[in-house]
């Protein structure tokens, strides 16, 4: 099997990293609202260690997810789009791989800068990125409470514009994402 | 544990000081740190979180007689403050709650002491994170186990007070944990020089 991107549709791994980290960051986001709203207890305290652990390995899959497309290309978007709606489309993608990143490192720092450590799955501990700091650790969690809102914001453009390139235009956006082809 | 053993041996029937065991004269005494505790306890939603400071340095002087002559004074380590879980203890010495790294230390200083039936009720400046505020504190003396009846070289005093933690600014995760801590300490003094 081919797992590298080809010229005309992305290859198994570009996909599998794409839906995967579709999955993730959707349930993290409703984990992270519910965790907010969730009236804290011995027994729920667990959650916020979970959820910083799956915010960094989201981060780990960004960065690879990066990494792996300076390996192999993804192919350029199909023909018979408007020149805006494209450029829409290159910077919502921009934005949203900046967001992938800086939601989970605006949580670790702000995690870090109220003293208390990051334990990913309660196996690693990692190190702080920021001094302890009580106007930091307000400022970084404010950070990271609208930075994920306009992850989610950037989120909702880009599904509306995938459904819009397939249920409307038919153009096979989509079904290569989703098959590898149109 | 040791909370619960210094309680047990309360329980156990030491009773407090008799009236008539005080004597005129004003005594210093020293902390006996390893056999004391300063506990405290908050909510955490539903349950509590518990744990303890160490005391670096305690001045007290006590006279059964004449309790104006009295004087406490306390240090404890915030850097080395423990709680029932890691994450707990991590956010107590952290900037939101303790502050240990800026205000390393929290101390306590009596400014009048009022006699009560079991012991006194201590006024006094208690200074978190480098806010002061007035402070109360409920003091009750017995003797220490195995000590004789009229022996008031071996004290044990158990202090209660609950510090309103925004007044002092630590006003951390408030919307988890509870604002009133309750302090429940036991001191075992020793005294010293003549």
């Amino acid at each position: 099997m081919r797992l590298a991107n080809r010229p005309d549709g992305f290859g198994p791994v570009t996909r599998l990293l794409h839906w995967g980290m579709a999955a993730g960051i959707l349930g993290m986001l409703a984990f992270g609202l519910t965790l907010v709203r969730m009236r804290m207890s011995l027994a729920t305290v667990w959650l916020f260690g979970l959820h910083k652990s799956i915010g960094i390995t989201l981060l780990a899959l960004a960065l690879l997810r990066l990494l792996w497309h300076r390996v192999s290309p993804p192919p350029g978007p199909l023909g018979g789009v408007p020149a805006a709606q494209l450029a829409l489309a290159r910077w919502t993608h921009r934005a949203l791989y900046l967001l992938m990143l800086a939601v989970p490192l605006s949580g670790w720092a702000g995690s870090a800068a109220t003293g208390i450590d990051v334990v990913v799955f309660n196996t690693l501990t990692l190190p702080p990125i920021v001094p302890p700091s009580e106007a930091g650790a307000k400022a970084l969690l404010t950070l990271h409470h609208w930075l994920t809102w306009a992850l989610m914001g950037l989120l909702a453009l880009h599904v509306a514009g995938a459904l819009k390139r397939s249920v409307l235009a038919r153009d096979g956006t989509l079904s290569r994402m989703v098959l590898g082809r149109r | 544990m040791r909370l619960i053993a210094a309680l047990t041996i309360l329980i156990c029937g030491l009773g407090t000081l008799p009236a008539a065991a005080t004597s005129a004269t004003a005594r210093h005494y020293a902390l006996q740190t390893e056999a004391s505790l300063v506990g405290y306890e908050t909510d955490f939603g539903p349950d509590k979180i518990t744990g303890t400071m160490p005391v670096t340095q305690a001045d007290l002087t006590l006279d059964f007689h004449t309790l104006a002559n009295c004087h406490v004074a306390v240090t404890l380590d915030a850097s080395k403050a423990t709680a029932s879980f890691p994450f707990a203890a991590q956010a107590l010495r952290g900037p939101l709650v303790l502050d240990a790294a800026d205000h390393p230390q929290i101390t306590f200083v009596s400014t009048a002491i009022h006699p009560t039936d079991t012991g006194a009720i201590i006024d006094g400046d208690l200074t978190i994170r480098g806010v002061t505020q007035p402070f109360t504190l409920v003091a009750t003396l017995y003797r220490q186990h195995g000590t004789a009846t009229d022996d008031l070289t071996h004290l044990e005093i158990h202090l209660t007070g609950i510090v309103h933690r925004s007044a002092f600014g630590a006003t951390g995760w408030a919307e988890m944990v509870g604002d009133d801590v309750r302090l429940n300490i036991v001191a075992r003094v020793a005294q010293t020089g003549a």
